[in-house]
């Protein structure tokens, strides 16, 4: 896609058709790929100090701590989502 | 710490919601008094009396020529927010003022300075010329929302969600699954999205309006000026349709959707919304059911950052949240307000999470 802003220091990320992937433009050029996002503003905003080994890594592999439970601290949260029963 | 980004001009009201009846709005927290003078134009000051702080707001207070009586002791102000008399004697305590807001009408909004009165000059207020200009017509409203303005944000910073919370509305399929790209402009504060989906079910939201049957070409472009003014250029065209090399675009409809989010409190917000179109220009019907229809919409997401906003209020510091592709221009916008945030007090914003 066309670039729509057209300012010194715009930072872009185009997400490619087709993947999963970002590709992240710095205005000084550099240029890398990442699947996360987050990952990707990081390496962008570390102009001029973008760190060679690209955007963070991958999604980790091998076993993964078991999720969290979601836990509520107010009270009154859980008694308003608490149907009524009748 | 305040989530409110201060030193800036929100939208406090519509024009037309000000007129020579007072009227009280709070923005970030300070509860102003709005009324127009006899000239026409509009003043903003403080909505609560210095004597024993009754608001201004409040009948039986009322406005004589261009002056405020409190409807308590009588204290009259000027429009300067100045006191110009006190009850059963001649002199005025210098004390007697209210705080004065530098305000602003443009674009069909009334716009208000929240922060040092001396920094609104060199701060730029963001335009939306659409909603007041010559070959558009406009429809527009304003929703209350029981939620932090940053949680709007990010509803309308990443559009995927018309697919699953506004199907039959104004989502379909296509808006989803379609890639995003994101640009931010550091210097300008401006982050801006696209999404051009080239052959696309047309939603019901457009196919009434435009007429439209079958597939379109349909372009969303959001341009969002932190912290305050949200912009979404759509261009609804048959399929195959592009604008010329000369930027005129004669087969494509044009709708331009604007929201204004201008916090209230720290956890509530007031939601402008405006629909302005290049099309079907005097047609009342149109207009009917584009009011109606994006009223719906922004109630459907009202209710759900409603109940949002109690979820996350309800829960313990840093919970956790997953970014994925679709919120590349969100976390982007959350960036620019962080650093907004900070400007002043001297911190450098942390990358938005
Ligand atoms: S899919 Fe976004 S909150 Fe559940
Ligand atoms: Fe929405
Ligand atoms: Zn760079």
């Amino acid at each position: 896609m066309n670039d729509m802003l057209g300012g010194e220091r715009v930072l872009r990320v185009n997400w490619l058709p087709g993947s999963d992937r970002l590709v992240g433009r710095c205005h000084c050029g550099a240029e890398t790929e990442a699947e996360d996002p987050v990952q990707m503003w990081e390496w962008l905003l570390a102009h001029p100090d973008h760190s060679a080994g690209g955007a963070g890594s991958p999604d980790p592999v091998g076993e993964l701590p078991p999720p969290p439970a979601h836990v509520i601290t107010d009270p009154a949260v859980v008694r308003s989502r608490t149907p009524v029963l009748v | 710490m305040t989530s409110i980004v201060r030193n800036q001009w929100y939208v406090a009201a519509y024009g037309r919601e000000v007129g020579r009846e007072l009227f009280s709005r709070t923005v970030c927290g300070e509860s102003i008094l709005f009324w127009r003078t006899e000239a026409g134009d509009v003043t903003a000051m403080s909505d609560r009396c210095v004597h024993r702080r009754f608001p201004l707001s409040q009948a039986p207070s009322h406005l004589v020529g261009d002056a405020v009586v409190c409807g308590y002791h009588g204290f009259t102000y000027g429009a300067d927010g100045g006191c110009v008399a006190v009850p059963g004697q001649t002199r005025v305590p210098r004390t007697a003022r209210l705080k004065a807001y530098p305000v602003v009408e443009q674009d069909s909004f009334v716009w208000v300075f929240i922060g040092e009165a001396e920094k609104a000059e060199v701060t730029a207020i963001p335009r939306a010329p659409w909603l007041d200009q010559e070959g558009w017509t406009t429809v527009s409203g304003m929703e209350p929302l029981a939620a932090r303005a940053s949680l709007l944000v990010d509803n309308l910073m990443d559009l995927s969600h018309e697919t699953y919370l506004h199907g039959g509305y104004i989502g379909t399929p296509e808006v989803a699954e379609t890639p995003i790209t994101t640009e931010v402009d550091d210097e300008a504060g401006i982050v801006y999205v696209s999404r051009h989906m080239a052959d696309a079910e047309c939603p019901p939201f457009y196919a009434t309006s435009t007429g439209l049957q079958g597939r379109i070409t349909r372009w969303q472009d959001i341009e969002f000026v932190p912290p305050c003014l949200y912009k979404l250029h759509s261009r609804i065209a048959p399929v195959g349709s592009v604008p010329n090399p000369d930027g005129t675009d004669p087969d494509a409809f044009h709708v331009e959707v604007v929201y204004a989010i201008t916090p209230e409190t720290e956890s509530s917000t007031h939601d402008f919304w405006a629909v302005a179109r290049d099309f079907a220009l005097d047609d009342e019907g149109v207009s009917a059911f584009l009011r109606e229809n994006n009223r719906t919409v922004v109630l459907q997401d009202v209710v759900a950052l409603d109940v949002l906003e109690q979820v996350l209020a309800g829960e313990p510091d840093g919970y956790q949240e997953l970014s994925i592709n679709i919120d590349t221009g969100g976390l982007a916008a959350r960036r620019l307000i962080a650093r907004l945030a900070g400007e002043g007090a001297g911190v450098a914003p942390a990358v938005g999470r």
